[in-house]
């Protein structure tokens, strides 16, 4: 099966050619477009945080969490920008997608974002490994259609960033069409960029975009939706979670060595069937023969230049 | 170690004496001496080498001391003391000099003024380098807001890494502790630096590296990964483009291939370099070898920056990569501006069939060319505006049109038209005027046609001359709609998109005002100008009071502004005219089944309702909204919701539909309702009802706006009943939603009261069962009212535009005081249902 293929080659961090990808892509659209804003998903299941293209130490967090043929995955988006596998990252994660459309869950991150990937990184990879910005298209385009939240047998509600003032009820998610560029304000900015703080009330954030929320927006939102947990992602925590709220609230984060120098670990958050939260940390991989997030692939594309 | 003494000569003699206060430290006071002059002074004393035999000339000693006389009597001195050793003069902060002597006692000279302190120290510096290496003057300044103090290195003693002699693994070691410890102070990092650049230190340590690999001594290799890094890390512009040179760049990478952080990994840059390496192509011979350098030093750093230092550089060093990179850049796009080069390059697509012959891999040459034109465009995309603008003027003067005309009429390979189009999109994003006014009064785009473009023949070879914007347009439509590549179609309509903003157009002028940091107060005028939004956009005089100082400019500006939006309207009433039928032709022609051409696929399709839901919003409505209504393409869009496409097109459209309802226009709402072109959107929501996914959610939010604008508008409605009650004023207000709101609940009751649960949906519902109430009172329908409308959409003119304009505004504001009822009370034909 071609899908088969292109896993086997993603593994490997080899180049997949312009017009796969654009296949891919435009499967992955159909099958995500099935899939409602805030996606249902039973438990056990294995929350995960940021990625931001450390391909090998996404292999990694398959390794240690039981990997997608035995077990089921949410993740909090943030796949691209910043390492040098992100478009390697996404793809692997779209074809599992593919392969295993019920064994694993995208949600969207700020940086699923045409604007954002422009400034970090995702497009000038694209750039440098294709010489023209067309798969930079079509991955943005998948963006488009990747579902905003998800909830964990009704009891833990999963999202990129936080909450929003717009959004008192995860019903009235529902309402959003999905399909755009993330917008500057309004509730689908909100829930992708918010962070948890101690504040008192709905604050300013500091990103310029979204808001800070405290203990009393989280209270009333678990409240009003009957909710116990929300698992969130987002913000770089040295420990690779971070528990808040007397535990209403989870920052989960799957990037070892963000940026390949922050010298933090990573982690997963497995939620069992009692709803017990099982976290597995694990550490950056370390490069060998050639091999490694930090190693970027001295193969540039074979490109001539002419200045 | 060794201490460098550069050729500098020895001439400094005594001071000029300078008035101070003597103190000496005792039991922990500091006890005054007395006031006198103090001098430096320098004396020489000859002394006869012991062993003759070692040095055939006598070594002349010099010693320097600090001398104070005192000011009663110059013959007696209050202070001879001798800079030696390796005291630690202290300059605290302007006008004191303190210091512990070799025999332990704390000496302080309190200057008169800060003139004399400098002076001194001068003095002491001078000592420091040609007499009394060891010595050093430190200045401590208190820190900011009187909190701890800066020390700060004046003259120092400096360790620099042993270059005599051959080098070896301690040596190596010692430059690397030394390099690291260097970097604490400006100072220590300054000689360093001077160090490194005077005696080509890079190349001795390339030089060792050649050794140490052939001797596989890996510690030594280790240690020169090291050294580099750390050099890297200075930070300094002429080290790092001392590295890329020809003579450096191998050793470097050479060296930066062994990292103790991945000891067991080796990287291969040197080979990547030599032999996979993409190499530096020239398509005709480049002859300024100036160029060629810059080139290739370019490129050099870029491979450091990207691949062989990526995971080293911070984000200091970084800046300072793209800083040179950007420079290097600039340099280049100058140089071409003016070689003769490209010049030449251009040429090549400008050939009769006579010349043509005359070159051999012309095609190669041609394809070969617009990669370079498409990297000088992508290149040039960091250069400032300024420079931008001059080079992108430049290149559309040496004919770039002939080049797109080569890459759309005549090549063959795909990637070619798409390199081609992202570089007229670069160009155009930047400034669109460049194309539109000084585009290709040159061009050949129809007189060189090799091949015409299928399915382009015939229909318009009638039609009145076209202008060069509307044939790079209508290229660029024809290519949407027949070449079949994802990628470029993206390209094309991002070319197309930027190319339709009516903002464009006023991104800057192509004119000289622009020197003079002009454009961007003309944007801010222009943006001001035709900001119908803007509520504090009073009148014309306001505007006057903010460029007062610029009286001449403001009638030119004015002038340049109607002759604009003058240009403006010409263009966007060509472009429906001339391109969009053919653009959109495939939206105006529905395809009967017995088509013999191909059916548009629906990846086309979703391109251009995106297009058209862009045109309707964007651009000014009257234009747009005619040339939509009178083909009849929001008939047709409405059919691309049948579940014969596929669901990405389907939603599209209804997105589309979605955008132009939330444009609040009668002529839409009415134009929609009368033809129930609601239909297909309900049918799909009936499709979905039951499924939580994309498609349900998309009509939801469709759902949501409805009944959201139906409650403004009730609102609005009570405030005119107010009104009404309070001033006798009628006032006429278009209900576009109520009325979509009680149409869309007659049509679908049914399917909407099974989703009722819908908060929105309920809202839709309970707003008309209370209207219904009311009418009963009235006992009047005014749904019937609604669907005889089908009437003078077509007749509206501009008056009605503006009218429709203020009456929007008024509609906007709380204050209905001062309310000319003539403005709006027309014969609009809502008027007519009251």
């Amino acid at each position: 099966m071609q899908i088969d293929r292109t896993i086997s080659l993603l593994k490997q961090g080899k180049h997949i050619t312009e017009d796969a990808v654009y296949a891919l892509c435009l499967k992955s659209q159909e099958l995500l477009m099935t899939e409602a804003n805030v996606t249902h998903v039973d438990t056990p299941v294995t929350i995960c945080g940021d990625i931001h293209g450390q391909l090998h130490d996404l292999l990694t967090l398959f390794d240690k969490s039981g990997g997608v043929e035995k077990t089921r995955y949410v993740f909090l988006g943030d796949f691209v920008d910043r390492g040098f596998y992100s478009l390697e990252s996404f793809l692997l994660l779209i074809c599992y997608k593919l392969k295993y459309p019920d064994r694993i869950t995208l949600i969207r991150g700020n940086h699923e974002t045409r604007q954002i990937t422009k400034v970090y990184g995702f497009y000038d990879e694209i750039m440098r490994k294709y010489g023209n910005s067309n798969v930079w298209r079509y991955c943005c385009e998948v963006f488009d259609y990747l579902s905003l939240g998800a909830i964990i047998n009704n009891n833990i509600f999963c999202v990129h960033g936080g909450l929003s003032p717009d959004v008192n009820t995860i019903e009235e998610i529902r309402a959003i069409d999905r399909k755009q560029e993330v917008p500057h304000e309004g509730a689908m900015c909100d829930l992708l960029w918010s962070d948890p703080d101690d504040v008192e009330k709905w604050s300013l954030s500091p990103r310029g975009a979204g808001f800070v929320f405290g203990q009393n927006e989280v209270n009333q939102f678990l409240h009003t939706n009957k909710v116990e947990l929300i698992a969130r992602a987002h913000q770089l925590v040295m420990e690779g979670y971070k528990e808040m709220f007397d535990g209403g609230l989870v920052t989960v984060w799957s990037a070892p060595n963000y940026c390949y120098r922050c010298g933090n670990v990573a982690a997963v958050l497995r939620i069992e069937d009692d709803l017990q939260r099982n976290y597995t940390i694990f550490d950056a991989v370390q490069p060998q023969d050639g091999v490694g997030n930090a190693i970027i692939p001295t193969k540039k594309s074979q490109m001539d230049y002419f200045l | 170690m060794t201490a460098v003494i550069y050729n500098e000569e020895n001439t400094f003699s005594n001071t000029e004496p300078k008035r101070v206060k003597v103190y000496v430290l005792e039991n922990n006071e500091w006890k005054d001496t007395g006031t006198g002059f103090c001098t430096g002074e320098i004396t020489t004393t000859t002394t006869i080498p012991e062993d003759i035999t070692e040095s055939t000339s006598n070594e002349e000693k010099k010693s320097a001391y600090l001398v104070v006389n005192n000011e009663d009597s110059t013959s007696s001195i209050l202070l001879k003391s001798r800079l030696e050793g390796n005291i630690e003069y202290q300059r605290q902060e302007e006008t004191l000099i303190v210091w512990k002597d070799l025999d332990k006692n704390d000496i302080a000279l309190s200057f008169e003024e800060s003139l004399g302190c400098d002076t001194l120290c001068d003095f002491i510096v001078q000592v420091q380098k040609h007499i009394e290496k060891n010595i050093s003057l430190i200045s401590v300044r208190s820190g900011e807001e009187g909190i701890g103090s800066v020390h700060e290195i004046i003259t120092a003693p400096v360790s620099l890494p042993n270059i005599e002699g051959e080098q070896n693994t301690e040596k190596m070691y010692d430059a690397l502790k030394i390099l690291n410890e260097n970097t604490a102070y400006e100072f220590l990092k300054n000689e360093t630096i001077e160090f490194v650049l005077h005696y080509d230190y890079i190349k001795i340590l390339i030089d060792y590296f050649a050794i140490a690999e052939k001797n596989k001594c890996l510690k030594d290799l280790f240690l020169l990964s090291n050294i580099m890094k750390t050099l890297i890390l200075y930070n300094q512009r002429d080290i790092i483009e001392q590295m890329v040179d020809d003579d450096h760049i191998m050793g470097v990478v050479g060296i930066l291939e062994y990292d103790t952080e991945f000891a067991n990994v080796k990287s291969n840059h040197r080979e990547y370099l030599k032999e996979d390496a993409p190499t530096f192509k020239e398509i005709l011979p480049l002859e300024n070898e100036d160029l060629k350098v810059i080139v290739k030093k370019c490129f050099r750093l870029q491979f450091l920056k990207d691949v062989v230092l990526v995971r080293f550089l911070d984000d200091h060093n970084f800046n300072l990569f793209l800083d040179i990179i950007l420079d290097l850049e600039t340099c280049i796009i100058d140089f071409l501006e003016v070689d003769p080069f490209l010049n030449n390059i251009l040429k090549l697509y400008d050939l009769t069939k006579q010349e043509e012959k005359e070159y051999t891999f012309l095609e190669e040459k041609r394809n070969d060319g617009i990669k370079l034109l498409h990297q000088c465009v992508q290149m040039s995309k960091n250069l400032d505006e300024r420079d931008k603008t001059k080079f992108y003027k430049a290149l559309v003067k040496m004919g770039l049109f002939n080049v797109l005309t080569y890459a759309f009429y005549t090549a063959i390979d795909p990637n070619i038209r798409i390199l081609a189009t992202e570089t007229v999109v670069t160009i155009i994003e930047h400034d669109i005027l460049l194309i539109r006014n000084t585009a290709s009064k040159n061009s050949k785009l129809d007189s060189r046609r090799k091949s015409p473009i299928p399915g382009s023949q015939g229909s318009e070879k009638n039609s009145i001359p076209m202008s060069d914007e509307m044939k790079l347009l209508k290229i660029l439509s024809k290519i949407l709609l027949t070449d079949k590549s994802p990628g470029l179609r993206e390209q094309i309509v991002q070319a197309l998109n930027t190319l339709l903003h009516p903002e464009g157009c006023f991104n800057s002028l192509d004119s000289d005002l622009n020197t003079m940091g002009g454009s961007s107060m003309l944007n801010e005028f222009n943006y001001r100008l035709n900001s119908e939004k803007d509520p504090n956009f009073n009148s014309e005089t306001e505007m006057n009071n903010e460029y007062i100082n610029e009286k001449d400019m403001n009638s030119s500006l004015e002038s340049i502004e109607n002759d604009q939006e003058f240009q403006l309207q010409e263009y966007f009433n060509d472009f429906y005219r001339q391109i969009a039928p053919i653009l959109f032709g495939p939206l105006i022609h529905i395809q009967t089944g017995d088509d013999k051409n191909e059916p548009f696929d629906d990846f086309l399709l979703i391109q251009l309702v995106k297009l058209i839901s862009f045109a309707s919003t964007e651009h000014t409505r009257i234009v747009s909204r005619k040339f939509i209504l009178e083909s009849d393409i929001l008939k047709h869009v409405c059919e691309l919701m049948k579940p014969n496409h596929i669901l990405q097109l389907r939603l599209t459209a209804v997105r589309c539909i979605k955008n132009i309802t939330v444009l609040d226009d009668k002529y839409y709402h009415r134009y929609l309702m009368t033809n129930n072109l609601y239909d297909n959107i309900f049918d799909l929501l009936e499709e979905n009802k039951k499924n939580d996914n994309l498609c349900n959610s998309c009509i939801r939010d469709f759902l949501k706006i409805v009944a959201n604008r139906s409650i403004s508008c009730q609102m609005d409605f009570q405030h005119r009943e107010e009104i009404r009650q309070q001033t006798g004023v009628t006032i006429s207000k278009k209900n576009n939603f109520a009325m979509l709101n009680k149409y869309l609940v007659n049509r679908f009751g049914t399917l909407l009261n099974e989703m009722e649960d819908i908060p929105s949906v309920g809202t839709m519902l309970r707003l008309v069962e209370t209207d219904q109430k009311e009418k009963e009172k009235k006992s009047k329908s005014l749904n019937d009212h609604i669907l005889c409308k089908a009437d003078t959409i077509m007749e509206e003119d501009e008056t009605m535009e503006i009218r429709k304009r203020v009456r929007d505004e008024f509609d906007n504001t709380n204050e209905m005081v001062n309310v000319n009822t003539d403005e709006i009370s027309d014969s609009m034909p809502s008027k007519r249902q009251n």
